[in-house]
Protein backbone atom coordinates (compact mmCIF):
# COMPACT_ATOMS: atom_id res chain seq x y z
CA UNK A 1 0.00 0.00 0.00
CA UNK A 2 3.08 2.25 0.04
CA UNK A 3 2.14 3.97 -3.21
CA UNK A 4 -1.39 4.84 -2.13
CA UNK A 5 -1.64 8.59 -1.67
CA UNK A 6 -1.87 9.85 1.90
CA UNK A 7 -5.50 10.92 1.86
CA UNK A 8 -6.77 7.63 0.42
CA UNK A 9 -4.74 5.67 2.97
CA UNK A 10 -6.14 7.74 5.79
CA UNK A 11 -9.70 7.30 4.51
CA UNK A 12 -9.01 3.59 4.37
CA UNK A 13 -7.86 3.45 8.00
CA UNK A 14 -10.71 5.60 9.23
CA UNK A 15 -13.23 3.60 7.27
CA UNK A 16 -12.03 0.30 8.71
CA UNK A 17 -11.95 1.76 12.23
CA UNK A 18 -15.46 3.10 11.84
CA UNK A 19 -16.81 -0.23 10.54
CA UNK A 20 -15.15 -2.10 13.39
CA UNK A 21 -16.44 0.31 16.01
CA UNK A 22 -19.97 0.16 14.62
CA UNK A 23 -19.92 -3.64 14.49
CA UNK A 24 -18.58 -3.91 18.05
CA UNK A 25 -21.21 -1.52 19.40
CA UNK A 26 -24.13 -3.07 17.49
CA UNK A 27 -23.19 -6.66 18.22
CA UNK A 28 -22.53 -5.85 21.87
CA UNK A 29 -25.75 -3.92 22.26
CA UNK A 30 -27.72 -6.67 20.55
CA UNK A 31 -26.28 -9.32 22.88
CA UNK A 32 -26.95 -7.31 26.03
CA UNK A 33 -30.44 -6.28 24.99
CA UNK A 34 -31.45 -9.81 24.03
CA UNK A 35 -30.06 -11.29 27.23
CA UNK A 36 -31.69 -8.56 29.33
CA UNK A 37 -35.03 -9.42 27.71
CA UNK A 38 -34.56 -13.07 28.65
CA UNK A 39 -33.70 -12.21 32.26
CA UNK A 40 -36.73 -9.92 32.48
CA UNK A 41 -38.96 -12.60 30.98
CA UNK A 42 -37.78 -15.40 33.26
CA UNK A 43 -37.55 -13.56 36.55
CA UNK A 44 -40.09 -10.80 36.21
CA UNK A 45 -42.41 -12.10 33.46
CA UNK A 46 -41.93 -8.77 31.80
CA UNK A 47 -40.38 -7.37 28.65
CA UNK A 48 -40.02 -4.16 26.72
CA UNK A 49 -42.23 -4.05 23.66
CA UNK A 50 -39.71 -1.98 21.73
CA UNK A 51 -36.79 -4.29 22.49
CA UNK A 52 -37.71 -6.90 19.87
CA UNK A 53 -38.08 -4.31 17.18
CA UNK A 54 -34.79 -2.69 18.16
CA UNK A 55 -32.96 -6.04 18.01
CA UNK A 56 -34.33 -6.52 14.50
CA UNK A 57 -33.10 -3.07 13.49
CA UNK A 58 -29.70 -3.99 14.92
CA UNK A 59 -29.70 -7.04 12.65
CA UNK A 60 -30.44 -4.83 9.65
CA UNK A 61 -27.68 -2.39 10.55
CA UNK A 62 -25.19 -5.18 11.20
CA UNK A 63 -26.11 -6.70 7.84
CA UNK A 64 -25.49 -3.39 6.04
CA UNK A 65 -22.28 -2.41 7.80
CA UNK A 66 -20.96 -5.95 7.47
CA UNK A 67 -21.70 -5.80 3.72
CA UNK A 68 -19.62 -2.64 3.46
CA UNK A 69 -16.86 -4.46 5.33
CA UNK A 70 -17.27 -7.47 3.03
CA UNK A 71 -16.80 -5.23 -0.02
CA UNK A 72 -13.65 -3.80 1.50
CA UNK A 73 -12.23 -7.23 2.25
CA UNK A 74 -13.51 -8.68 -1.03
CA UNK A 75 -15.53 -11.28 0.81
CA UNK A 76 -18.94 -11.08 -0.84
CA UNK A 77 -20.40 -14.45 -1.74
CA UNK A 78 -19.80 -15.20 -5.41
CA UNK A 79 -19.25 -18.06 -7.79
CA UNK A 80 -15.53 -18.39 -7.53
CA UNK A 81 -14.32 -20.33 -10.55
CA UNK A 82 -12.09 -17.90 -12.39
CA UNK A 83 -9.71 -17.07 -9.57
CA UNK A 84 -9.04 -20.77 -8.98
CA UNK A 85 -8.60 -21.95 -12.54
CA UNK A 86 -7.57 -19.04 -14.71
CA UNK A 87 -4.17 -17.39 -14.63
CA UNK A 88 -4.09 -13.98 -12.96
CA UNK A 89 -3.30 -12.32 -16.29
CA UNK A 90 -6.51 -13.58 -17.93
CA UNK A 91 -8.72 -13.33 -14.85
CA UNK A 92 -8.19 -9.59 -14.67
CA UNK A 93 -10.34 -8.52 -17.63
CA UNK A 94 -13.47 -10.39 -16.46
CA UNK A 95 -12.81 -9.04 -12.98
CA UNK A 96 -12.80 -5.49 -14.28
CA UNK A 97 -16.12 -6.07 -16.06
CA UNK A 98 -17.64 -7.72 -13.03
CA UNK A 99 -16.50 -4.99 -10.63
CA UNK A 100 -17.77 -2.29 -12.96
CA UNK A 101 -21.13 -4.05 -13.03
CA UNK A 102 -21.16 -4.36 -9.23
CA UNK A 103 -20.28 -0.67 -8.87
CA UNK A 104 -23.08 0.27 -11.25
CA UNK A 105 -25.64 -1.90 -9.42
CA UNK A 106 -24.64 -0.55 -6.01
CA UNK A 107 -24.91 3.00 -7.28
CA UNK A 108 -28.29 2.19 -8.78
CA UNK A 109 -29.45 0.58 -5.52
CA UNK A 110 -28.16 3.55 -3.53
CA UNK A 111 -30.10 5.96 -5.73
CA UNK A 112 -33.38 4.06 -5.55
CA UNK A 113 -33.15 3.40 -1.83
CA UNK A 114 -32.41 7.10 -1.31
CA UNK A 115 -35.62 7.84 -3.21
CA UNK A 116 -37.45 5.50 -0.87
CA UNK A 117 -35.95 7.14 2.21
CA UNK A 118 -37.09 10.53 0.92
CA UNK A 119 -40.57 9.09 0.64
CA UNK A 120 -40.53 7.90 4.27
CA UNK A 121 -39.49 11.43 5.31
CA UNK A 122 -42.35 12.89 3.31
CA UNK A 123 -44.89 10.51 4.83
CA UNK A 124 -43.36 10.88 8.32
CA UNK A 125 -43.08 7.11 8.77
CA UNK A 126 -42.00 6.01 12.23
CA UNK A 127 -40.20 3.07 13.83
CA UNK A 128 -40.07 2.09 17.52
CA UNK A 129 -43.45 3.81 17.99
CA UNK A 130 -42.32 7.42 17.48
CA UNK A 131 -38.83 7.72 15.99
CA UNK A 132 -38.65 8.99 12.41
CA UNK A 133 -38.07 5.94 10.21
CA UNK A 134 -35.51 7.62 8.00
CA UNK A 135 -32.97 7.57 10.86
CA UNK A 136 -33.14 3.79 10.79
CA UNK A 137 -33.28 3.53 7.00
CA UNK A 138 -30.68 6.12 5.93
CA UNK A 139 -27.96 3.51 6.32
CA UNK A 140 -29.38 1.64 3.33
CA UNK A 141 -28.55 4.19 0.58
CA UNK A 142 -25.40 5.11 2.47
CA UNK A 143 -24.06 1.58 2.56
CA UNK A 144 -24.88 0.91 -1.10
CA UNK A 145 -23.08 4.15 -1.97
CA UNK A 146 -20.00 3.07 0.01
CA UNK A 147 -20.05 -0.36 -1.63
CA UNK A 148 -20.26 1.40 -4.99
CA UNK A 149 -17.17 3.43 -4.06
CA UNK A 150 -15.40 0.22 -3.03
CA UNK A 151 -16.12 -1.55 -6.34
CA UNK A 152 -15.06 1.53 -8.31
CA UNK A 153 -11.75 1.46 -6.44
CA UNK A 154 -11.05 -2.20 -7.08
CA UNK A 155 -12.14 -1.87 -10.71
CA UNK A 156 -9.86 1.16 -11.08
CA UNK A 157 -6.82 -0.50 -9.52
CA UNK A 158 -7.24 -3.50 -11.83
CA UNK A 159 -7.49 -1.13 -14.81
CA UNK A 160 -4.29 0.61 -13.78
CA UNK A 161 -2.51 -2.70 -13.39
CA UNK A 162 -3.68 -3.82 -16.83
CA UNK A 163 -2.55 -0.75 -18.72
CA UNK A 164 0.49 0.20 -16.70
CA UNK A 165 2.02 -3.01 -15.44
CA UNK A 166 4.41 -2.41 -12.60
CA UNK A 167 2.51 0.57 -11.26
CA UNK A 168 -0.35 0.67 -8.82
CA UNK A 169 -0.52 -1.26 -5.60
CA UNK A 170 1.62 -4.34 -5.44
CA UNK A 171 1.65 -5.32 -9.11
CA UNK A 172 1.59 -8.99 -10.07
CA UNK A 173 2.20 -11.47 -7.33
CA UNK B 1 -34.00 -13.13 -22.20
CA UNK B 2 -30.69 -11.78 -23.51
CA UNK B 3 -30.35 -9.66 -20.39
CA UNK B 4 -31.01 -12.66 -18.15
CA UNK B 5 -28.35 -14.65 -20.00
CA UNK B 6 -25.98 -11.75 -19.55
CA UNK B 7 -26.66 -11.73 -15.82
CA UNK B 8 -25.93 -15.45 -15.58
CA UNK B 9 -22.67 -14.87 -17.44
CA UNK B 10 -21.74 -12.09 -15.01
CA UNK B 11 -22.50 -14.41 -12.09
CA UNK B 12 -20.26 -17.12 -13.54
CA UNK B 13 -17.50 -14.57 -14.05
CA UNK B 14 -17.68 -13.91 -10.31
CA UNK B 15 -19.88 -10.84 -9.87
CA UNK B 16 -21.01 -10.56 -6.23
CA UNK B 17 -24.21 -12.59 -6.16
CA UNK B 18 -26.24 -9.90 -4.44
CA UNK B 19 -25.68 -7.52 -7.35
CA UNK B 20 -26.78 -10.14 -9.87
CA UNK B 21 -29.88 -10.99 -7.86
CA UNK B 22 -30.74 -7.32 -7.35
CA UNK B 23 -30.37 -6.76 -11.09
CA UNK B 24 -32.69 -9.63 -11.94
CA UNK B 25 -35.30 -8.42 -9.44
CA UNK B 26 -35.14 -4.90 -10.84
CA UNK B 27 -35.45 -6.20 -14.39
CA UNK B 28 -38.60 -7.95 -13.25
CA UNK B 29 -39.95 -4.77 -11.66
CA UNK B 30 -39.20 -2.87 -14.83
CA UNK B 31 -41.16 -5.38 -16.90
CA UNK B 32 -44.16 -5.20 -14.57
CA UNK B 33 -44.05 -1.42 -14.26
CA UNK B 34 -43.28 -1.49 -10.53
CA UNK B 35 -41.30 1.44 -9.16
CA UNK B 36 -37.68 0.33 -8.72
CA UNK B 37 -37.51 1.76 -5.22
CA UNK B 38 -39.60 -1.22 -4.16
CA UNK B 39 -36.32 -3.08 -3.82
CA UNK B 40 -35.42 -0.85 -0.86
CA UNK B 41 -38.59 -1.97 0.91
CA UNK B 42 -37.63 -5.61 0.34
CA UNK B 43 -34.08 -5.17 1.65
CA UNK B 44 -35.41 -3.34 4.70
CA UNK B 45 -37.56 -6.45 5.17
CA UNK B 46 -34.47 -7.96 6.82
CA UNK B 47 -35.59 -5.98 9.87
CA UNK B 48 -38.97 -7.69 9.78
CA UNK B 49 -37.86 -11.31 9.84
CA UNK B 50 -38.11 -13.35 13.02
CA UNK B 51 -35.15 -15.28 14.50
CA UNK B 52 -32.64 -13.60 12.24
CA UNK B 53 -30.58 -12.22 15.15
CA UNK B 54 -29.54 -15.84 15.79
CA UNK B 55 -27.35 -15.76 12.67
CA UNK B 56 -24.89 -13.00 13.66
CA UNK B 57 -24.88 -14.13 17.28
CA UNK B 58 -24.12 -17.81 16.65
CA UNK B 59 -21.56 -16.94 13.99
CA UNK B 60 -19.75 -14.61 16.36
CA UNK B 61 -19.78 -17.22 19.14
CA UNK B 62 -18.40 -19.81 16.71
CA UNK B 63 -15.54 -17.61 15.53
CA UNK B 64 -14.67 -16.74 19.10
CA UNK B 65 -14.58 -20.43 20.05
CA UNK B 66 -12.41 -21.26 17.06
CA UNK B 67 -9.87 -18.57 18.03
CA UNK B 68 -9.60 -19.81 21.62
CA UNK B 69 -8.17 -23.13 22.76
CA UNK B 70 -11.64 -24.69 22.81
CA UNK B 71 -10.82 -26.86 19.74
CA UNK B 72 -7.92 -28.53 21.61
CA UNK B 73 -10.12 -29.13 24.64
CA UNK B 74 -12.88 -30.56 22.44
CA UNK B 75 -10.44 -32.99 20.79
CA UNK B 76 -9.12 -34.05 24.19
CA UNK B 77 -12.59 -34.73 25.61
CA UNK B 78 -13.63 -36.66 22.49
CA UNK B 79 -10.39 -38.68 22.56
CA UNK B 80 -10.91 -39.54 26.21
CA UNK B 81 -14.44 -40.77 25.51
CA UNK B 82 -14.03 -42.48 22.11
CA UNK B 83 -10.30 -43.11 21.82
CA UNK B 84 -10.40 -46.65 23.23
CA UNK B 85 -12.26 -47.94 20.16
CA UNK B 86 -10.29 -49.51 17.31
CA UNK B 87 -9.63 -46.79 14.74
CA UNK B 88 -10.32 -44.43 17.59
CA UNK B 89 -8.70 -41.31 16.28
CA UNK B 90 -10.66 -41.34 13.01
CA UNK B 91 -13.89 -41.57 14.99
CA UNK B 92 -12.69 -38.84 17.31
CA UNK B 93 -12.07 -36.61 14.29
CA UNK B 94 -15.57 -37.22 12.89
CA UNK B 95 -17.36 -36.65 16.19
CA UNK B 96 -15.38 -33.58 17.23
CA UNK B 97 -15.74 -31.95 13.81
CA UNK B 98 -19.47 -32.62 13.62
CA UNK B 99 -19.97 -31.11 17.03
CA UNK B 100 -17.82 -28.08 16.29
CA UNK B 101 -19.45 -27.44 12.91
CA UNK B 102 -22.91 -27.52 14.44
CA UNK B 103 -21.85 -24.78 16.81
CA UNK B 104 -19.92 -22.71 14.29
CA UNK B 105 -22.25 -22.89 11.32
CA UNK B 106 -20.36 -24.60 8.53
CA UNK B 107 -18.37 -21.58 7.45
CA UNK B 108 -15.10 -23.37 6.93
CA UNK B 109 -13.67 -22.60 10.37
CA UNK B 110 -13.84 -26.26 11.37
CA UNK B 111 -11.12 -27.31 8.92
CA UNK B 112 -8.92 -24.47 10.04
CA UNK B 113 -9.50 -24.84 13.78
CA UNK B 114 -9.80 -28.62 14.19
CA UNK B 115 -8.11 -29.89 11.03
CA UNK B 116 -4.89 -28.25 12.10
CA UNK B 117 -4.91 -30.41 15.24
CA UNK B 118 -6.32 -33.62 13.79
CA UNK B 119 -4.45 -33.90 10.48
CA UNK B 120 -0.96 -34.17 11.99
CA UNK B 121 -2.27 -36.34 14.83
CA UNK B 122 -3.81 -38.83 12.38
CA UNK B 123 -0.57 -38.98 10.42
CA UNK B 124 1.44 -39.60 13.55
CA UNK B 125 -0.91 -42.41 14.49
CA UNK B 126 -0.07 -44.19 11.22
CA UNK B 127 -3.20 -43.55 9.18
CA UNK B 128 -2.64 -43.32 5.40
CA UNK B 129 -2.14 -39.77 4.25
CA UNK B 130 -4.87 -39.66 1.60
CA UNK B 131 -7.36 -41.02 4.07
CA UNK B 132 -6.47 -38.28 6.56
CA UNK B 133 -6.78 -35.56 3.98
CA UNK B 134 -10.17 -36.84 2.81
CA UNK B 135 -11.41 -37.32 6.35
CA UNK B 136 -10.46 -33.85 7.54
CA UNK B 137 -11.79 -32.19 4.38
CA UNK B 138 -15.10 -34.04 4.67
CA UNK B 139 -15.45 -33.41 8.37
CA UNK B 140 -15.34 -29.67 7.84
CA UNK B 141 -19.01 -29.54 6.98
CA UNK B 142 -20.22 -32.67 8.71
CA UNK B 143 -22.35 -31.30 11.54
CA UNK B 144 -24.58 -28.98 9.63
CA UNK B 145 -27.69 -31.10 10.21
CA UNK B 146 -27.30 -30.72 13.97
CA UNK B 147 -28.67 -27.85 16.06
CA UNK B 148 -27.89 -24.98 16.19
CA UNK B 149 -26.18 -24.84 12.77
CA UNK B 150 -26.54 -21.71 10.69
CA UNK B 151 -27.93 -23.36 7.51
CA UNK B 152 -30.74 -24.97 9.54
CA UNK B 153 -31.69 -21.60 11.03
CA UNK B 154 -31.53 -19.89 7.65
CA UNK B 155 -33.74 -22.57 6.09
CA UNK B 156 -36.26 -22.08 8.89
CA UNK B 157 -36.29 -18.32 8.32
CA UNK B 158 -36.57 -18.57 4.53
CA UNK B 159 -39.13 -21.39 4.44
CA UNK B 160 -41.04 -19.87 7.34
CA UNK B 161 -41.16 -23.11 9.28
CA UNK B 162 -40.37 -23.87 12.91
CA UNK B 163 -36.62 -23.97 13.51
CA UNK B 164 -37.19 -26.10 16.60
CA UNK B 165 -38.77 -28.78 14.46
CA UNK B 166 -35.93 -28.57 11.94
CA UNK B 167 -33.49 -29.14 14.78
CA UNK B 168 -35.41 -32.31 15.67
CA UNK B 169 -35.62 -33.42 12.06
CA UNK B 170 -31.85 -33.17 11.56
CA UNK B 171 -30.79 -35.45 14.41
CA UNK B 172 -31.10 -38.92 12.85
CA UNK B 173 -30.03 -37.95 9.31
CA UNK B 174 -26.96 -36.27 10.82
CA UNK B 175 -26.20 -39.38 12.87
CA UNK B 176 -26.64 -41.54 9.76
CA UNK B 177 -23.89 -39.60 8.01
CA UNK B 178 -21.62 -39.97 11.04
CA UNK B 179 -22.25 -43.70 11.31
CA UNK B 180 -21.63 -44.37 7.60
CA UNK B 181 -18.44 -42.33 7.54
CA UNK B 182 -17.31 -43.93 10.81
CA UNK B 183 -17.96 -47.39 9.37
CA UNK B 184 -15.99 -46.56 6.26
CA UNK B 185 -13.09 -45.25 8.37
CA UNK B 186 -13.00 -48.48 10.37
CA UNK B 187 -13.12 -50.57 7.19
CA UNK B 188 -10.30 -48.67 5.46
CA UNK B 189 -8.11 -49.02 8.51
CA UNK B 190 -9.10 -52.61 9.27
CA UNK B 191 -5.42 -53.65 9.24
CA UNK B 192 -4.43 -50.81 11.51
CA UNK B 193 -6.98 -51.14 14.24
CA UNK B 194 -5.07 -49.69 17.03
CA UNK B 195 -6.95 -47.83 19.66
CA UNK B 196 -5.73 -44.35 20.46
CA UNK B 197 -5.38 -45.09 24.16
CA UNK B 198 -6.88 -47.29 26.84
CA UNK B 199 -10.05 -46.03 28.34
CA UNK B 200 -9.40 -44.26 31.60
CA UNK B 201 -11.90 -42.61 33.86
CA UNK B 202 -9.10 -40.46 35.16
CA UNK B 203 -8.37 -39.05 31.69
CA UNK B 204 -12.09 -38.53 31.03
CA UNK B 205 -12.37 -36.69 34.31
CA UNK B 206 -9.39 -34.46 33.76
CA UNK B 207 -10.33 -33.73 30.12
CA UNK B 208 -13.82 -32.77 31.24
CA UNK B 209 -12.39 -30.67 34.04
CA UNK B 210 -10.16 -28.82 31.58
CA UNK B 211 -13.21 -28.06 29.46
CA UNK B 212 -15.41 -27.20 32.43
CA UNK B 213 -16.29 -23.78 31.08
CA UNK B 214 -17.41 -25.02 27.69
CA UNK B 215 -19.26 -28.15 28.87
CA UNK B 216 -22.34 -26.21 30.08
CA UNK B 217 -22.69 -24.62 26.64
CA UNK B 218 -24.14 -27.53 24.63
CA UNK B 219 -26.15 -28.60 27.65
CA UNK B 220 -28.02 -25.36 28.13
CA UNK B 221 -28.19 -24.46 24.43
CA UNK B 222 -29.42 -27.85 23.21
CA UNK B 223 -31.41 -28.53 26.39
CA UNK B 224 -32.92 -25.06 26.25
CA UNK B 225 -33.88 -25.31 22.59
CA UNK B 226 -35.17 -28.90 22.58
CA UNK B 227 -37.19 -28.37 25.77
CA UNK B 228 -38.70 -25.18 24.37
CA UNK B 229 -37.34 -23.08 27.22
CA UNK B 230 -35.32 -20.87 24.85
CA UNK B 231 -36.29 -19.58 21.45
CA UNK B 232 -33.46 -20.02 18.96
CA UNK B 233 -32.63 -16.32 18.95
CA UNK B 234 -32.54 -16.30 22.75
CA UNK B 235 -30.23 -19.30 22.83
CA UNK B 236 -27.98 -17.49 20.36
CA UNK B 237 -27.78 -14.37 22.52
CA UNK B 238 -27.01 -16.36 25.66
CA UNK B 239 -24.39 -18.42 23.81
CA UNK B 240 -22.65 -15.37 22.37
CA UNK B 241 -22.53 -13.51 25.67
CA UNK B 242 -21.44 -16.61 27.60
CA UNK B 243 -18.65 -17.49 25.16
CA UNK B 244 -17.50 -13.87 25.18
CA UNK B 245 -17.32 -13.74 28.98
CA UNK B 246 -15.63 -17.14 29.30
CA UNK B 247 -13.00 -16.90 26.54
CA UNK B 248 -12.14 -13.25 27.07
CA UNK B 249 -12.61 -12.56 30.78
CA UNK B 250 -12.48 -15.92 32.56
CA UNK B 251 -9.88 -17.83 30.53
CA UNK B 252 -8.23 -14.81 28.93
CA UNK B 253 -7.41 -16.78 25.75
CA UNK B 254 -8.57 -13.92 23.56
CA UNK B 255 -7.35 -10.44 24.44
CA UNK B 256 -9.89 -7.68 24.72
CA UNK B 257 -8.12 -5.71 22.01
CA UNK B 258 -8.34 -8.67 19.61
CA UNK B 259 -12.11 -8.68 20.00
CA UNK B 260 -12.99 -6.06 17.33
CA UNK B 261 -10.99 -8.02 14.76
CA UNK B 262 -12.78 -11.29 15.64
CA UNK B 263 -16.15 -9.54 15.49
CA UNK B 264 -15.30 -8.07 12.09
CA UNK B 265 -14.02 -11.42 10.77
CA UNK B 266 -17.19 -13.18 11.83
CA UNK B 267 -19.51 -10.48 10.51
CA UNK B 268 -18.00 -10.54 6.99
CA UNK B 269 -19.74 -13.82 6.32
CA UNK B 270 -22.93 -12.63 8.03
CA UNK B 271 -23.02 -9.46 5.93
CA UNK B 272 -22.53 -11.51 2.79
CA UNK B 273 -25.40 -13.84 3.69
CA UNK B 274 -27.86 -11.22 4.91
CA UNK B 275 -27.45 -8.83 1.97
CA UNK B 276 -28.18 -11.73 -0.38
CA UNK B 277 -31.19 -12.59 1.77
CA UNK B 278 -32.36 -8.97 1.45
CA UNK B 279 -32.19 -8.71 -2.33
CA UNK B 280 -33.48 -12.27 -2.73
CA UNK B 281 -36.63 -11.29 -0.86
CA UNK B 282 -37.20 -8.98 -3.82
CA UNK B 283 -36.40 -11.47 -6.56
CA UNK B 284 -38.30 -14.40 -5.06
CA UNK B 285 -41.35 -12.31 -4.21
CA UNK B 286 -41.34 -11.12 -7.78
CA UNK B 287 -40.98 -14.65 -9.13
CA UNK B 288 -43.73 -15.98 -6.89
CA UNK B 289 -46.04 -13.13 -7.96
CA UNK B 290 -45.18 -13.87 -11.57
CA UNK B 291 -46.15 -17.51 -11.00
CA UNK B 292 -42.74 -19.03 -11.65
CA UNK B 293 -43.23 -21.94 -9.21
CA UNK B 294 -46.53 -22.88 -10.91
CA UNK B 295 -44.95 -22.77 -14.35
CA UNK B 296 -42.06 -24.90 -13.11
CA UNK B 297 -44.53 -27.31 -11.57
CA UNK B 298 -46.56 -27.61 -14.79
CA UNK B 299 -43.38 -28.22 -16.69
CA UNK B 300 -42.14 -30.85 -14.26
CA UNK B 301 -45.46 -32.70 -14.00
CA UNK B 302 -45.25 -33.39 -17.73
CA UNK B 303 -42.24 -35.59 -17.10
CA UNK B 304 -42.54 -36.63 -13.49
CA UNK B 305 -45.56 -38.14 -11.87
CA UNK B 306 -44.43 -39.99 -8.75
CA UNK B 307 -42.84 -38.63 -5.62
CA UNK B 308 -39.95 -41.05 -6.00
CA UNK B 309 -38.97 -39.79 -9.42
CA UNK B 310 -39.47 -36.19 -8.31
CA UNK B 311 -37.04 -36.79 -5.44
CA UNK B 312 -34.49 -38.23 -7.81
CA UNK B 313 -34.79 -35.22 -10.08
CA UNK B 314 -34.39 -33.02 -7.02
CA UNK B 315 -31.25 -34.94 -6.05
CA UNK B 316 -29.62 -34.33 -9.43
CA UNK B 317 -30.68 -30.69 -9.36
CA UNK B 318 -29.26 -30.14 -5.88
CA UNK B 319 -25.99 -31.83 -6.80
CA UNK B 320 -25.51 -29.40 -9.67
CA UNK B 321 -26.67 -26.46 -7.55
CA UNK B 322 -24.30 -27.36 -4.74
CA UNK B 323 -21.39 -27.58 -7.14
CA UNK B 324 -21.98 -23.98 -8.22
CA UNK B 325 -23.48 -22.09 -5.29
CA UNK B 326 -22.57 -21.91 -1.62
CA UNK B 327 -25.13 -23.34 0.79
CA UNK B 328 -26.35 -19.98 2.10
CA UNK B 329 -27.07 -18.40 -1.28
CA UNK B 330 -28.67 -21.62 -2.43
CA UNK B 331 -31.06 -21.72 0.53
CA UNK B 332 -32.10 -18.12 0.09
CA UNK B 333 -32.54 -18.28 -3.68
CA UNK B 334 -33.92 -21.71 -4.36
CA UNK B 335 -35.91 -22.85 -1.33
CA UNK B 336 -38.87 -20.45 -1.85
CA UNK B 337 -39.23 -21.73 -5.41
CA UNK B 338 -39.05 -25.46 -4.75
CA UNK B 339 -41.12 -25.46 -1.54
CA UNK B 340 -44.52 -25.24 -3.31
CA UNK B 341 -43.42 -27.75 -5.94
CA UNK B 342 -42.22 -30.27 -3.36
CA UNK B 343 -45.46 -29.81 -1.43
CA UNK B 344 -47.40 -30.81 -4.55
CA UNK B 345 -45.49 -34.10 -4.57
CA UNK B 346 -46.31 -34.61 -0.91
CA UNK B 347 -42.83 -33.89 0.44
CA UNK B 348 -43.00 -32.58 4.00
CA UNK B 349 -41.45 -29.10 4.52
CA UNK B 350 -39.11 -30.33 7.24
CA UNK B 351 -38.08 -33.38 5.25
CA UNK B 352 -37.39 -31.13 2.28
CA UNK B 353 -35.21 -28.93 4.50
CA UNK B 354 -33.10 -31.85 5.63
CA UNK B 355 -32.81 -33.18 2.06
CA UNK B 356 -31.83 -29.76 0.82
CA UNK B 357 -29.14 -29.19 3.43
CA UNK B 358 -27.79 -32.74 3.27
CA UNK B 359 -27.45 -32.43 -0.51
CA UNK B 360 -25.91 -28.99 -0.28
CA UNK B 361 -23.39 -30.41 2.17
CA UNK B 362 -22.10 -32.44 -0.77
CA UNK B 363 -21.49 -29.14 -2.51
CA UNK B 364 -18.70 -28.36 -0.05
CA UNK B 365 -16.85 -31.39 -1.43
CA UNK B 366 -17.84 -31.37 -5.09
CA UNK B 367 -15.19 -30.44 -7.63
CA UNK B 368 -14.45 -28.04 -9.14
CA UNK B 369 -15.35 -25.32 -6.62
CA UNK B 370 -16.29 -27.02 -3.34
CA UNK B 371 -15.28 -24.69 -0.52
CA UNK B 372 -13.79 -27.35 1.76
CA UNK B 373 -11.56 -28.64 -1.03
CA UNK B 374 -9.92 -25.27 -1.38
CA UNK B 375 -9.64 -24.58 2.33
CA UNK B 376 -7.99 -27.99 2.83
CA UNK B 377 -5.69 -27.55 -0.16
CA UNK B 378 -4.59 -24.19 1.18
CA UNK B 379 -4.43 -25.14 4.84
CA UNK B 380 -2.51 -28.42 4.40
CA UNK B 381 -0.51 -27.25 1.42
CA UNK B 382 -1.58 -30.04 -0.92
CA UNK B 383 -2.37 -29.80 -4.66
CA UNK B 384 -6.07 -29.40 -5.33
CA UNK B 385 -6.24 -32.51 -7.56
CA UNK B 386 -4.81 -34.49 -4.68
CA UNK B 387 -7.55 -33.20 -2.38
CA UNK B 388 -10.23 -34.04 -4.98
CA UNK B 389 -9.00 -37.62 -5.18
CA UNK B 390 -8.59 -38.06 -1.42
CA UNK B 391 -12.09 -36.75 -0.73
CA UNK B 392 -13.86 -38.71 -3.46
CA UNK B 393 -14.65 -41.91 -1.51
CA UNK B 394 -16.06 -39.83 1.33
CA UNK B 395 -18.15 -37.90 -1.17
CA UNK B 396 -19.62 -41.16 -2.50
CA UNK B 397 -20.58 -42.25 1.02
CA UNK B 398 -22.23 -38.94 1.75
CA UNK B 399 -24.13 -39.21 -1.56
CA UNK B 400 -25.42 -42.60 -0.48
CA UNK B 401 -26.52 -41.15 2.83
CA UNK B 402 -28.33 -38.29 1.07
CA UNK B 403 -30.24 -40.85 -1.02
CA UNK B 404 -31.18 -42.77 2.13
CA UNK B 405 -32.31 -39.53 3.79
CA UNK B 406 -34.41 -38.71 0.72
CA UNK B 407 -36.24 -42.00 0.41
CA UNK B 408 -36.63 -42.73 4.10
CA UNK B 409 -38.74 -39.79 5.23
CA UNK B 410 -39.36 -41.18 8.72
CA UNK B 411 -35.70 -40.75 9.49
CA UNK B 412 -36.32 -37.01 9.44
CA UNK B 413 -39.88 -37.01 10.70
CA UNK B 414 -39.93 -39.48 13.60
CA UNK B 415 -39.37 -36.86 16.31
CA UNK B 416 -41.72 -34.19 15.02
CA UNK B 417 -44.90 -33.41 16.91
CA UNK B 418 -48.12 -33.98 14.92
Amino acid sequence: MSETPGLAARLERWGTAFENAALVILLGAMMLLAVAQIVLRIFFSFGFVWADELVKLFVLWIALIASIAASRSNRHLRIDVLSHFVAEKYARIPRIIVDAFAAFMCGFLAWHSWRYVQLTIEFEDTVLSNFPAWIAYILLPLSFALMCYRFVLSCGSDLIRTFRPGEGEGGDA
Amino acid sequence: MILSALLILLAIFGAPLFTVIAASAMLGYQREGIDLMAIAIEVLGIAGMPMLSAIPLFTFAGYLLSKSNAPQRLVRVTSAILGWMPGGLALVALAACAFFTAFTGASGVTIIALGAILYPALKQDGYPDNFNLGLVTTSGSLGLLFAPSLPLILYGVVAEVSVDNLFRAGVLPGLLMLVLLGGYSLWVNRHNRKPLAHFSWKEVGSALWEAKWEIPLPIFVLGGIYSGFFAVSEAAAVTALYVLVVEVFVLGEIKLRELPEVMRESMLLVGGILIILGVSLASTNYMIDAGVPQQLLEYITEFVSSQASFLFLLFIFLLVLGAILDIFSAIVLVVPLILPIAAQYGVNDFHLGIIFLAAMQLGYLTPPVGLNLFIASYRFDRPIMNVYAATFPFLLILMASVLIIMYWADLSLWWLPD
